[in-house]
């Protein structure tokens, strides 16, 4: 990143409270076609994110969750509408570019941790490094004052395999936090955790977005979640059926418990 | 609003990929076993075929010439019988290259042309009457022949008659002499479209044309030869040829250069040696059918007197001690030993063991050469075929190793890998495989080869080895497991860099 220091969201976050937007979707839609079967997985869709908001998306499987998730991730095109990722269209994109976006604007959090066994917690944290650019040195040090964030410094040269699930998804976050991005696509990143590792996970994820401003969406159906968010999504049949900050919800939410 | 740009992704050095391949190859190379193992199986069997084919070459080279001292005798048996055929004659003046005459020769270049010629050459004149300036004229027209023999004796018996009728080797040429036999042989030849003749059309008339003056020589030749026979015949008598040959450096000898045969002072004593070791090893193998032998050989063997072959006696005469008994024994049986020392024995035993040995090297290397550095055509389709298996199944594992690390690939492309890097890390972890593959193999397929080698040949191979070409043969086949490997893996490497980054997001 040394050749756009200016881009990166820490040093550029506006006036507090001067949002921006940062991911929009105008009329998205996602249609898969599989012989003669037609599956609309998303009928226009149009959301506006904006910097430093913590999004919680929820949904039932197959209601187009994922598709949303991959569209917004710049890992696949829809079908029509547009999708804008820092005001650029994704469409426009060469496969070149699109790995530059996904290298440095977008950090992934997988629900099955998706590190790459063979390498060492510093490996994988300096590997997206390596993709963009960034020397071996350089990238030791910011990976290890990256694997210092999620606590796990003393294990650095540890294989995925030596570690716990909670250990592995604290890598994968130091991970998607390697080139400084500017959104952290999470997709249920607590579900193969126990409680408590959730509970740490969901710590970090909020001290991220409120001392790093990082935006944060993620994909969940963990109810503590709702506690930490801003803003809630619901999606259903390839639609969103409710958006709705996290005020209004925490009442209704009482109500029924 | 600020536009953030959007650039496009730095490539990756190649020794940061060939770093990162490696990193993954350490991992995963006990579970790239059995590719490992189809690629060693490949490149053991091209190493030992090509091994196998350089041994045998060399073998044959630095056997030949005894190969051709062990047929001395026979030849010069046979040479003794009846006049060469026109074949061996014309081979004789083909190969006799020492010095060839200019156009027209003083008297005393012919004469040292003459001092300095070839035995075989000097026979020729003798036999013929010719002189040697005539002789050294011919030998280029006799060369001529020779490749036109071999283009005829390569034909097929049908194609052959076709073309020339039916008559064979030098016939071939007599009958050519006519008009109408030349205009056969041409318009047939033009209407086959499977046989080439090799040869310029018109350079093969000339040589027709001028066959007259060869066949005469030859044929002159071969009555020398008649009567040179029938004079040593007439003065043998009753005795045979090999009893003769005994005295093959001495009065008998004379005889044979007075008829006019080339033997030289050296041929004619190895001659003579070469008889006597016959005659004492017929003189050994008449001892099986003694009953005191026998049953002294059964004694010392502990075995039944049945049971005893000339092989295990023989096997007992290449030691000292075993030779010394031996004589002993023929000595307590009354047997003439017709001055053979124990010394003499052992040596002769172990030069018919090394004899043996040279007539299996002998059949053994007939085939050698031809196709594909030596290894026969055959053998070269067999090489072939097992690379293409070779190369499926490496094609299949890489597949394999793609469908299960597509999660891998898809996350490496969600943390902005470039199609290119995935392929070359695929590319680089074939060719690491082909690598440790060839190395594995090429070892292998030596240490077979020269086993199987060193049973047939024993004590003929290890001085004819020839490292130097063995060593080419390993690096050949060294590259050959890289490049395989390398290209085996291209489509799955392709399918690889192809995989959406999506399927990182789906769960098992």
């Amino acid at each position: 990143m040394s050749n756009a220091p200016a881009h990166t969201p820490l040093e550029e976050t506006p006036v507090p409270g001067a949002k921006r937007v940062i991911i929009r979707t105008v009329a998205m839609k996602k249609i898969y076609q599989r012989g003669e079967e037609i599956t609309h997985a998303l009928r226009g869709v149009d959301v506006e994110i904006y910097t430093g908001e913590f999004i919680v998306v929820m949904g039932p499987s197959g209601s187009g969750k994922s598709t949303f998730f991959n569209m917004i991730g710049a890992l696949d095109s829809p079908s029509e509408g547009r999708v804008f990722i820092d005001e650029v269209d994704v469409a426009q994109l060469t496969a070149e570019e699109l790995a530059f976006l996904r290298c440095r604007k977008i950090g992934y959090i997988f629900q099955s941790y998706n590190l790459i066994q063979y390498m060492t917690a510093l490996e994988n944290v300096t590997t997206p490094m390596a993709f963009g650019g960034v020397t071996p040195d350089e990238a030791r040090t910011r990976g290890m004052d990256l694997l210092e964030l999620v606590g796990l410094k003393e294990r650095w040269f540890h294989r995925p395999i030596e570690m716990s699930g909670g250990q592995q998804q604290r890598v994968a976050i130091a991970r998607a936090l390697a080139n400084n991005p500017s959104v952290l696509l999470c997709d249920e990143p607590t579900a193969n955790l126990d409680h408590h590792t959730g509970d740490e996970i969901l710590g970090i994820l909020q001290r991220l977005n409120k001392e790093r401003g990082v935006t944060i969406i993620c994909a969940t159906h963990d109810h503590r979640m709702m506690n930490i968010c801003d803003r809630l999504m619901w999606i259903r049949d390839g639609g969103i059926e409710r958006i709705a900050r996290r005020d209004e919800v925490e009442v209704e939410v009482g109500a029924i418990d | 609003m600020k536009r953030i740009d959007v650039q496009e992704q730095p490539v990756l050095s190649p020794g940061r990929i060939f770093q990162i391949a490696v990193t993954g190859v350490k991992y995963r190379l006990f579970r790239a076993v059995v590719t490992v193992a189809v690629i060693v199986v490949a490149m053991a069997f091209l190493m030992n075929i090509l091994t196998e084919s350089l041994i045998k070459r060399a073998v044959a080279e630095s056997v030949r010439d005894q190969i051709e001292e062990m047929h001395r005798v026979d030849r010069w048996i046979a040479r003794l019988s009846m006049p060469q055929t026109a074949e061996e004659i014309l081979e004789g003046l083909a190969e006799e290259v020492r010095r060839t005459l200019p156009d027209e020769p003083a008297d005393e270049e012919v004469e040292a042309a003459l001092q300095d010629a070839s035995p075989y050459l000097r026979e020729l004149t003798a036999m013929s009457g010719y002189g040697m300036d005539e002789i050294l004229a011919l030998q280029p027209v006799a060369r001529e022949a020779i490749q036109y023999l071999r283009f005829f004796d390569n034909l097929d018996y049908g194609r052959r008659r076709v073309l020339v009728g039916p008559v064979e080797s030098t016939q071939i040429f007599d009958r050519l002499q006519s008009e109408r036999a030349w205009h056969h042989f041409t318009s047939n030849l033009a209407d086959m479209r499977t046989v080439r003749f090799p040869f310029p059309l018109e350079e093969f008339q000339a040589f027709i044309e001028r066959w007259d003056e060869l066949e005469t020589l030859v044929s002159k030749v071969r009555d020398g030869q008649s009567r040179a026979i029938a004079a040593i015949q007439a003065t043998l008598g009753e005795q045979p040829v090999v009893e003769a040959l005994r005295d093959a450096d001495g009065a008998f000898g004379d005889t044979l250069r007075e008829a006019g045969f080339a033997l030289t002072p050296e041929t004619a004593s190895l001659l003579a040696v070469e008889v006597e070791r016959l005659d004492y090893t017929l003189l050994i193998e008449g001892t099986i059918n003694i009953h005191g032998v026998r049953q002294a050989v059964a004694a010392r063997r502990d075995i039944l007197p049945g049971d005893v072959t000339m092989q295990m006696i023989w096997q007992m005469l290449r030691s000292r001690e075993g030779a010394e008994w031996f004589i002993g024994v023929m000595h307590e049986s009354e047997l003439a030993t017709r001055g053979l020392t124990a010394e003499r024995l052992e040596e002769i035993a172990s030069q018919r063991a090394h004899a043996r040995l040279l007539a299996i090297a002998e059949r053994q290397t007939r085939e050698a050469g031809g196709g594909l550095m030596g290894i026969g055509t055959r053998m070269t389709w067999l090489a072939f075929v097992s690379m293409l298996v070779c190369a499926v199944g490496i094609a299949n594992a890489m597949l394999m190793s793609v469908t299960e690390r597509f999660r891998e690939i898809a996350t490496l492309k969600c943390l902005g890998a470039l199609d290119a890097f995935i392929m070359s890390v695929f590319l680089i972890e074939a060719a690491l495989l082909g690598l440790v593959g060839g190395l594995g193999g090429a070892l292998a397929g030596l240490l077979l080869a020269t086993t199987r080698m060193a049973v047939t040949f024993r004590s003929l191979l290890w001085p004819a080895l020839p490292w130097a070409e063995i060593l080419i043969a390993g690096l050949i086949s060294l590259a050959v497991g890289i490049v395989l490997a390398a290209i085996s893996a291209v489509y799955p490497s392709f399918r690889a860099a192809r995989l959406a980054p999506m399927e990182a997001m789906r769960i098992e």
